[in-house]
């Protein structure tokens, strides 16, 4: 057991990338090696600053540096956004739980992301593509406000759209000159045949009120809410399951999730909020 | 070691303050809390017939502390023994809680809280007068503690009884035999009927309050009624009762700039505060109050129960006591159980 789980390691941020005008991704090189599991999260601290919780976007084979993506949202986030490499931080972690692939094993994966929520998605798709054999198919709806929205455009519109069982399909809210994608919300590229619904399972990711309404539209054509992981953001202190900010009923989105069926959560009150 | 008896309760507090320091309580017309014994200056410490005013979670979750600093990790301490005397059952219950959240975690325990309850000497005692806001009995407690302490005092007429329930407990009375007596006869007779009348006394208290199903299930079933925003009319978000509460335990780490290293803080916190749950972007699962006074009741009455078998709520009566808007937990439940019973539920 962690002697001091308030204490984060030391690490340092040795790279940023400009992910899009509010995005950011962030290298960082822990003192020592740092292991997770992909969707797992980890408590960042900016020194004297405050701390808030991101999941880790790179690949949980990586365990000398980790990349998290942030998107700036306010006091910690905004001053993290300021920050050149060689900056002192903490990190806490891995806390929580996340995507049991190994249940993926030959299955339809259907991932749906929107803005920031590519972030763990990133580390999801990274652990798939890694052993993409193993699994049916995986198929992507990806969503953003504008085509320079999108995080990770590089592997996202580069290398991902070549890999043999891996489907990626993305729209904008609003298009630009060069976009010849489709044009709308995410959940209108979310359709009944897209997957077998009997026996797919779905990973949905991305602000609020998406997760929402994707959830609903997965319900709506027939998916099990046990089949559907959902990536709960919600306020988080401790991240050890004691501080009691994160709770979704009786859960602690922080122990227990923070990767949740939407069956072990759609009981509870206002879990979109 | 046996129970023994002492004819005076300053005997016990001298021994202890031999070995550590000593919290006792004091009882004032409006109020009660421990304070720090001084055998020089005793101060109005004495035996108190009910819980104190101020709960015993303080001395192991304290309203604020470091819980880590940077650049050179905070290390864990082992604490200095103390004893906390004049805690009633349904302190220990609460201390019971506390050690579900902080300690018995297969994953994570708060060191702090750990180095605390490994050092605290608890010294509990027999009710021998409920508060008029003692509702233990609903919640299933009882008027006198039968474990949870290292001593546990019990006032007869001419003197206390007091009995180990701990090693540590036994191996203290060990070490001063010479200031206790043996039992006297008829004194455990006599500790029986205080015990007897004690409860009457809290049953009558409590008759009106009496439910007739499970809390839980009265809280569950209540969950869509208008109740918790009628309450919420009445509460002003002082959030007294859950400070006061001696199982709320919800906190926040604070990160602070001082000078060149930075220290973390562990404050207490309260889900009856508003932006609690607010997440950055402004979405708040509990913006509305009502909300907020229902979650507070499902996790102490249903999600506390089932992760940990127990209520997060030890009816000690502090809250309303606390309340500066009136409301009233036994009111709030006897309410709730009975639009169960209208709706056909009953
Ligand atoms: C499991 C999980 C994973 C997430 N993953 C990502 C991700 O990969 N990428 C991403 O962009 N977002 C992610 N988020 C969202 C992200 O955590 C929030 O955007 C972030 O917490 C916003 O913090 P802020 O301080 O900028 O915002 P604000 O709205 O200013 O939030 C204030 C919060 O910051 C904290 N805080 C403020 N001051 C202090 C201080 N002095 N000391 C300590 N804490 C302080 C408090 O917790 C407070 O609740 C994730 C959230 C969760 C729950
Ligand atoms: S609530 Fe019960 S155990 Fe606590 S002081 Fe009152 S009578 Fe004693
Ligand atoms: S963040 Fe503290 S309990 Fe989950």
């Amino acid at each position: 057991m962690i002697a001091n789980p308030y204490q984060p390691l030391n690490a340092t941020i040795i790279e940023v990338i400009d992910e899009s005008p509010t995005i950011k991704s962030f290298v960082i090189e822990p003192e020592q090696p740092f292991t997770f599991d992909t969707g797992q999260f980890i408590e960042l601290t900016l020194p004297g600053r405050g701390e808030a919780p991101f999941t880790p976007s790179s690949s949980p084979a990586l365990t000398e540096r980790m990349e998290v993506t942030i998107m700036k949202a306010g006091h910690v986030t905004g001053l993290l956004h300021e920050c050149n490499p060689g900056q002192a931080v903490g990190i806490r972690g891995p806390l929580g739980h996340g995507y049991p692939v190994d249940a993926f094993v030959g299955k339809e994966v259907y991932i749906i992301g929107g803005g920031v929520g590519l972030a763990p998605i990133r580390s999801l798709l990274l652990t798939l593509i890694d052993r993409i054999g193993e699994f049916h198919r995986v198929v992507c709806r990806f969503g953003a406000r504008t085509p320079e929205d999108f995080i990770y455009k590089p592997a996202l519109f580069g290398p991902w759209q070549k890999i043999n069982g891996l489907e990626i399909t993305c729209t904008v809210d609003q298009a630009n000159g060069q976009w010849s994608g489709p044009v709308g919300v995410v959940t209108e590229i979310v359709k009944p045949d897209d997957v077998d619904v009997n026996e797919a399972v779905a990973v949905v990711c991305g602000p609020p009120v998406m997760m929402k309404y994707v959830t609903l539209r997965l319900v709506e054509h027939g998916f099990a809410p046990e089949r559907i992981y959902l990536s709960m953001e919600k306020n988080m202190s401790c991240g050890i399951g004691k501080c009691g900010h994160c709770m979704i009923g009786r859960y602690y989105a922080c122990k227990d999730g923070p990767v949740f069926t939407f069956a072990q959560i759609r009981k509870y009150p206002n879990i979109w909020d | 070691m046996e129970t023994v008896f002492i004819s005076r309760f300053e005997l016990l507090l001298d021994a202890l303050a031999q070995e550590m320091e000593v919290y006792a309580p004091r009882c004032g017309a409006e109020s009660s809390t421990f304070v720090r014994y001084d055998p020089k200056a005793p101060d109005g410490v004495a035996f108190n017939p009910a819980r104190l005013c101020t709960p015993a979670k303080e001395f192991l979750f304290p309203l604020r502390e470091r819980a880590a600093a940077f650049p050179h990790p905070l290390e864990p301490e082992a604490a200095r023994p103390f004893a906390v005397m004049g805690l009633k059952d349904c302190d220990l219950k609460a201390l019971r809680i506390l050690d579900c959240v902080f300690l018995e975690d297969d994953e994570f325990r708060d060191p702090f809280y750990a180095a605390r309850r490994e050092a605290m000497f608890i010294v509990s005692s027999d009710c021998t007068e409920p508060t008029d806001s003692c509702c233990c009995v609903l919640f299933g407690g009882q008027v006198f503690p039968e474990s949870g302490f290292d001593l546990n005092l019990s006032r007869i007429r001419d003197g206390y009884l007091v009995q180990p329930g701990s090693p540590k407990g036994a191996m203290f009375l060990s070490r001063y035999l010479d200031r206790f007596a043996g039992v006297p006869s008829a004194a455990l007779t006599e500790r029986q009927h205080e015990r007897q009348k004690t409860t009457e006394q809290i049953e009558r208290l409590n008759a009106a309050y009496r439910l007739d199903r499970k809390v839980d299930e009265i809280v569950q079933a209540g969950q869509d009624v208008p109740l918790f925003d009628e309450m919420a009319a009445e509460c002003v978000e002082c959030q007294a009762c859950t400070r006061i509460c001696p199982t709320c335990h919800c906190f926040y780490l604070f990160d602070t700039l001082d000078t060149d290293i930075f220290a973390r803080m562990k404050m207490w916190d309260s889900c009856v505060r508003r932006d609690f749950a607010r997440v950055a972007g402004g979405a708040n699962p509990r913006q509305i109050l009502g909300d907020r006074t229902r979650h507070r009741l499902l996790h102490k009455f249903v999600y506390f129960l089932e992760r940990h078998g127990l209520y997060m709520c030890v009816g000690c009566g502090r809250c309303i006591d606390a309340c500066a808007g009136g409301l009233d937990l036994r009111e709030l439940l006897t309410q709730l159980n009975r639009e169960r019973v209208s709706k056909g539920q009953g």
